[in-house]
């Protein structure tokens, strides 16, 4: 697959899992090689590989809980994080369900914050048993409907939540973003443009310069430019309205791809009353 | 958001169904990474908020370009500089709805909450001046009748006081002259609020207590040490109760007598916020001039001060119609921006609704928020309306920065239209979300309860 634009190491390395995939295709170079469709089966192995990291975070945080090792569990609570966050252009609309249990705000009792909470402010590795069995169990069904043979992505339900995801990076920051206690919310940032990134270059990108050069370029650009507004050290480095205004910037123009990908128009953060009765 | 008297009584339908229901506060700033202290409080999730009333609502007129492009302004972060902007802190975030914000608290600045010292190294190194000095956060009401400004009346001029917050006190750039002059037409439009136990020149009505009737006795009545003083000689009946002089109260130097219209709502009181309740600053009268006030006649100037300090109606329901009326009002200066090809306020516009639009959003909580039973597929289809809001009216920037009005015009009509449209789906989502007095005070519960685990 051409993934011909100049994505950063780190993406290459993101991309390699499931370019690997795609060996063939590269090879042979037919005309099939940039289809959204070969995108989208390259990217469930990115999905699975990034929920295989949260689970091995979640896993080496119970040890480090289990014996009493604040640093180590607050190590695996992030690297266990980053995996989940670059997930995030399907988690909501894909796995509410679980989007909800192990992702939830504001909950004490459940999910990331309530560890996180535990783990970074109060620095105590006391009562973190059960919220953390409790998300592993979570995300091992996640895993589970992930690897079931029927699930499939699509490129409308993963356009939909990449253009949503873009529009949340620009969310405000000013009480201190997604993970408040641990201080880690530009960790967060990084990884949801890291996940836009893999998911617009994997699937969408090469179709859209086909059809449309010029929205394909500035879409990369914006894409590019935000990349270089979150890597930054912390929150508070950053320039939280370039972020804010590049991040709308980039969902608009998701917007404007989708006829042009031959998709449906749709509304940034819309989930079908199907997929909301399902979760109540 | 802000509301008028007007607007949030049309939807206070289910609102008054839970209004039994105790307000809840939001929780203050928990997290290092954010832009103010740990420990800040900006009060800015109201259910009630103060009310707001303009000179031309009492006039019988209506809004106006510049009032509209200073109303917008000062909800706008985008008019200051370093941290304020970064905390998203605009006029409004101190002067809730033109009031004062008496829960405002930032540590290091604030000695108690509703004091803040605006001379102060959080927000401009270069305002810092020595001293940790933090005054009450005023009511701008009556403001065009409360000249001068400031609390020891250092500037005459309130274009060159607003000039002053926006540079100095919190680090913007220097502001254009159309920035002025919008926001100096707004805030001299906010208006006293209406009170039936006191008539326009300041006597009471016959809706005043026979205590309050005592207590103006003894408000007209000479000091007993100075027969050529008494309260009303600074606090002038007919005069919005002020003399426009400052004066040394025995405080800690001279500072301007304070307006007692509306007044019930604007503690603490004094200039460094001293004291909270009326009895306390009769108490200090009393003693500072040695008055010799019976308990009773104290109870009966602070009954005279409340009835003078009243409002009709001081506080109105936050709702979804009065942010879709409010936030229409702000939009509308691209009716004539666009036109005018005025990148500037097209900016500022698109940046500054839009995030009051993402505010909006953020009250219909999503499926992550397990705080909220019920109405997900309302709350989602709210969420994704307000988005849609969002990016078209980006698109509108985007079109103005790439010179092509016609079709930021076009896009903006459109954007018009989605706002018709989104209304009712915001309507039929409200009762599960934030404005719904039950909701906010579980989700904030929920927050409340994630900090108390953080402890």
């Amino acid at each position: 697959m051409p993934v011909s634009v100049s994505p950063t190491s780190s993406t290459i390395a993101r991309l390699g899992c499931a370019v690997a995939l795609l060996g063939i295709v590269l090879v042979s170079g037919t005309a099939q090689a940039g289809s959204m469709s070969d995108g989208i089966k390259a990217y469930k192995p990115f999905i699975a590989e990034n929920i295989g990291k949260a689970i091995a975070g979640a896993k080496a945080m119970q040890a480090a809980v289990k014996a009493g090792d604040l640093k180590a569990a607050q190590d695996a609570w992030i690297k266990s994080r980053k995996g989940w966050e670059v997930m995030e252009p399907v988690t909501g609309v894909y796995f509410g369900e679980f989007d909800k249990t192990i992702d939830p705000w504001p909950n004490a009792k459940i999910g990331y914050h309530a560890i996180e909470a535990v783990l970074f402010a109060a620095k105590k590795t006391d009562g973190l048993d059960q919220p953390i069995a409790e998300m592993l169990a979570n995300m091992d069904k996640f895993e589970k409907k992930l690897n079931d043979k029927t699930s499939a992505f699509d490129p409308q339900k993963l356009l939909e939540g990449t253009a949503n995801l873009a529009y949340e990076v620009g969310e405000e920051k000013s009480g201190g973003g997604e993970s408040p206690f641990a201080g880690t919310s530009i960790i967060d940032m990084q990884e949801n443009v890291e996940g836009i990134e893999v998911a617009w270059k994997l699937v969408f990108a090469d179709t859209l310069k086909k059809k449309d050069a010029k929205l394909a370029g500035l879409i990369e650009e914006r894409i590019g430019n935000l990349e270089k507004l979150v890597g930054v050290a912390d929150i508070k480095s950053m320039d939280a309205k370039k972020v804010h205004v590049g991040g709308e910037e980039l969902a608009a123009l998701m917007l404007q791809a989708a006829p042009k990908l031959g998709l449906k128009d749709f509304k940034v953060g819309d989930e079908d009353d199907e997929g909301a009765e399902k979760t109540k | 958001m802000r509301t008028g008297p007007i607007r949030a009584t049309v939807a206070a339908g289910f609102i008054g169904l839970a209004m039994s229901v105790t307000a809840a506060t939001a929780t203050p700033v928990v997290s290092k990474d954010a832009a103010l202290p740990i420990g800040s409080e900006l009060n800015e999730q109201l259910l009630n908020q103060p009310t707001e009333l303009f000179a031309f609502d009492r006039a019988g007129g209506k809004r106006f370009y510049l009032f509209n492009l200073g109303d917008m302004l000062f909800s706008s972060s985008s008019i200051f500089g370093g941290k304020a902007a970064d905390a998203g802190m605009s006029c409004n975030s101190c002067h809730q709805q033109g009031a004062n914000n008496n829960k405002l608290f930032v540590p290091g600045l604030s000695a108690r909450p509703g004091t803040f010292d605006t001379n102060g190294a959080l927000f401009n190194a270069k305002a810092d001046n020595g001293v940790f000095d933090p005054v009450t956060v005023p009511s701008l009401r009556g403001s065009k009748y409360l000249a001068p400004y400031g609390h020891d009346g250092r500037i005459a001029s309130l274009r060159e006081f607003i000039r002053n917050v926006i540079v100095n006190e919190f680090a913007g750039p220097e502001p254009s002259g159309q920035v002025l002059d919008a926001l100096v037409t707004y805030v001299n439009e906010i208006s006293f609020l209406p009170n039936e136990k006191m008539t326009s020149d300041g006597h009471l009505t016959v809706k005043a207590s026979d205590a309050a009737r005592r207590g103006e006795a003894l408000f007209n009545k000479p000091f007993r040490t100075n027969a050529s003083m008494s309260c009303a000689t600074c606090h002038q009946a007919d005069a919005a109760f002020i003399d426009r002089k400052v004066h040394d109260i025995g405080t800690g130097g001279y500072f301007k007598t304070k307006t007692l219209i509306n007044a019930k709502y604007n503690a603490p009181y004094f200039h460094d916020g001293r004291f909270d309740t009326f009895d306390e600053v009769v108490g200090y009268f009393d003693q500072h001039y040695d008055l010799g006030l019976s308990p009773s006649e104290q109870s009966d100037l602070v009954a005279y001060l409340d009835t003078i300090g009243d409002a009709d109606t001081p506080f109105t329901p936050n709702t979804v119609q009065a942010e879709v009326d409010e936030l229409t009002a702000f939009a509308s200066v691209l009716d004539v921006a666009i036109p005018a090809r005025d990148k500037d306020v097209i900016r500022l516009a698109v940046d500054s609704v839009g995030v009051e639009w993402r505010e909006v959003g953020e009250k219909f909580p999503d499926r992550r928020d397990t705080s909220v039973d019920g109405g997900l597929a309302e709350r989602l289809k709210a969420r994704a309306s307000v988005r849609d809001l969002v990016l078209t009216l980006r698109r509108v920037a985007m079109a103005a920065e790439a010179d092509d009005f016609v079709e930021a015009a076009r896009l903006y009509d459109r954007y018009k239209k989605l706002v018709v449209a989104a209304t009712p789906r915001l309507q039929l989502a409200e009762p599960w979300s934030l404005y719904n007095p039950r909701v906010h005070e579980r989700h904030f519960a929920a927050l409340r309860r994630l900090s108390e685990l953080a402890k």
